[in-house]
């Protein structure tokens, strides 16, 4: 694994994930929380919309199952892999429905329903062409699942 | 009794329109929906243009006053509207509330696109924005809308293809359309994937094109012939809220409701449909969304005929989107256009018999899962 060689590639944006190294805390996404509304949201919004107080970053939750997917077989942007996937997650934590990539080395196992796992890759690379880190969900194996 | 109407449209063939500027375009539009209102340019009191791409591809802002000023229209006031694929249909939202709020007796709506260069890509909702980030491109949205539909109500994409032949059918019927030529479901399921499950005939393609319409107050209409009253025109967004049903769309159905509403009418009541096929899959929700049919039952409702030419609601019979193709800022006026040539009786082999009353809906952009802009506008004689 190029663990060392990930720690150098920034992330794709500020304040959408964990950072690594992650160490014993597994990568997580971030979104935002509003204490008076005890309510989330992703990505985090500059003040809650619902009261327009202020907004706390919160770990949202790194485990879910697919809503639906998809696989973009066109020329891709941010030099992502072709074909790559994407999708919504409904994640269990927070009960979010968030977007996200998928990884791509299993296109084919995707289906709705399934549970997937937050991972952060090199994937990518920013509008002037340096690889990037992002976020994408990962299959769990599927003894992890029959065993919840 | 409506408080505007609409007494003018110009539309010229979508397609490649090689050496043609976007001013080029809206302007024979414009001077098409002049003659066809038999208006003289000096009586347009207000202009709204309509582009969704010029910025990003050409670096070009406040075209509109360029265009109207190739027509002889200047002084008034002039608005540039961008709202993605409504763009021209926001306009026309627009015009509309300014000519029925008695600002103006007379407006008029021009869109225009030029896509059909080496510059264009995939729309997306712009590099700056998150889900464009992580690799969210418009049709990817509606391929996740056709493959969670597909799991909630067991259909194939062999079925929702027959919305692409469908619509092709009709096109041929349109000489404005830019493909005619009939295809089958197996030419639609070979067509290279783009976004499973959606193949490339299953994607509205780019175009140029463009058209105008002229709006006028319940005064001015008296005094014309053949101008077709407005009954409603409304645009709403989304909540952008994060557990956004991709299948059940609320704001979809939420920009109908009020559309009937407003106009005091139902489905029921309505005799011609253009709706926002910019995918197969699309046509099938707008179905739902519209009340042609209960949730799930899109697919019937179109594998019945209902939906087609001499069905008892058809929707598209212009080609659509699918078909006619897809300059952005030009669609959603291209759409109302072809509502005002049918209740015009003037859509020749294309007619809907006897229709009276049509609607035409637009969608555009993308957020969260949720469309940032829906227009319905409805229409009758
Ligand atoms: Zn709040």
């Amino acid at each position: 694994m190029d663990t060392n060689a990930d720690n150098m590639i920034l992330p794709f944006a500020k304040n959408i994930f964990t950072q690594p190294p992650y160490k014993s805390n597994p990568p997580d996404l971030l979104g935002g929380f509003c204490s008076g509304c005890n309510d989330y949201f992703f990505p985090k919004p500059g003040y809650c919309p619902k009261c327009l107080g202020n907004i706390q970053t919160r770990p949202i939750g790194n485990k879910g199952t697919i809503y639906s997917f998809t696989v973009v077989r066109t020329p891709p942007l941010f030099d992502l892999p072709s074909p790559y996937a994407i999708g919504y997650i409904d994640l269990i934590k927070t009960k979010l429905r968030v977007f996200g990539l998928f990884d791509p080395e299993a296109l084919d196992q995707l289906k709705i329903g399934a549970r997937v796992v937050l991972s952060v890759k090199s994937l990518g690379t920013d509008s002037q062409g340096s690889p990037r880190l992002r976020p994408c969900f990962i299959l769990e194996p599927e003894n992890e699942h029959t065993m919840i | 009794m409506a408080v505007a109407s609409v007494t003018g449209v110009g539309i010229i063939p979508f397609g490649k329109h090689s050496g043609k500027s976007i001013i080029d375009m809206g302007a024979k539009v414009g001077y098409l929906a002049l003659k066809d209102a038999g208006i003289d340019p000096s009586k347009i009191q207000a202009g709204f243009f309509a582009n969704g791409l010029a910025g990003r591809l050409f670096g070009d802002s406040t075209i509109g006053q360029n265009v109207f000023w190739e027509l002889g229209i200047n002084k008034i006031p002039v608005v540039n509207v961008e709202n993605a694929c409504t763009s021209g249909s926001s306009a026309f939202y627009l015009a509309y509330n300014m000519v029925a709020a008695n600002q103006v007796e007379i407006a008029m709506v021009i869109g225009a696109e030029k896509m059909c260069v080496p510059e264009f890509g995939l729309i997306n909702s712009g590099e700056t924005e998150l889900d464009t980030q992580l690799g969210l491109i418009a049709p990817a949205s509606f391929a996740m809308r056709a493959i969670r539909y597909m799991d909630e109500y067991d259909c194939k994409p062999e079925q929702l293809a027959q919305v692409a032949v469908k619509n092709r059918q009709h096109a041929r019927l349109n000489p404005n359309a830019q493909f005619k030529d009939p295809i089958s479901i197996d030419m639609v399921m070979d067509s290279p994937m783009i976004v499973d499950p959606l193949t490339r005939f299953q994607c509205c393609p780019i175009a140029d094109g463009a058209a105008a319409v002229i709006l006028c107050s319940e005064n001015i209409a008296k005094q014309m012939n053949r101008s077709v009253n407005i009954e409603s025109a409304i645009l709403c967004t989304g909540s952008y809220g994060n557990n956004q049903d991709m299948i059940l769309w609320e704001t979809d159905t939420r920009g109908c409701n009020l559309a009937y509403e407003k106009a005091g009418i139902g489905s029921q009541d309505i005799d011609v449909f253009e709706c926002h096929d910019a995918f197969t899959i699309s046509e099938i929700l707008h179905y739902e969304a519209l009340g042609l049919c209960d949730p799930g039952e899109g697919i019937r409702f179109l594998e019945e005929g209902h939906s087609r030419l001499g069905g008892k609601k058809p929707v598209n019979v212009s080609g659509g989107l699918l078909s006619r193709g897809h300059p952005v800022g030009a669609t959603g006026v291209a759409q109302i256009g072809e509502i005002v040539t049918q209740l015009r009786n003037e859509a020749g082999p294309r007619q809907v018999e006897g229709a009276k009353i049509g609607l035409a809906h637009c969608m555009g952009g993308d957020k969260s899962g949720d469309t940032k802009s829906c227009t319905v506008a409805i229409l009758s004689v």
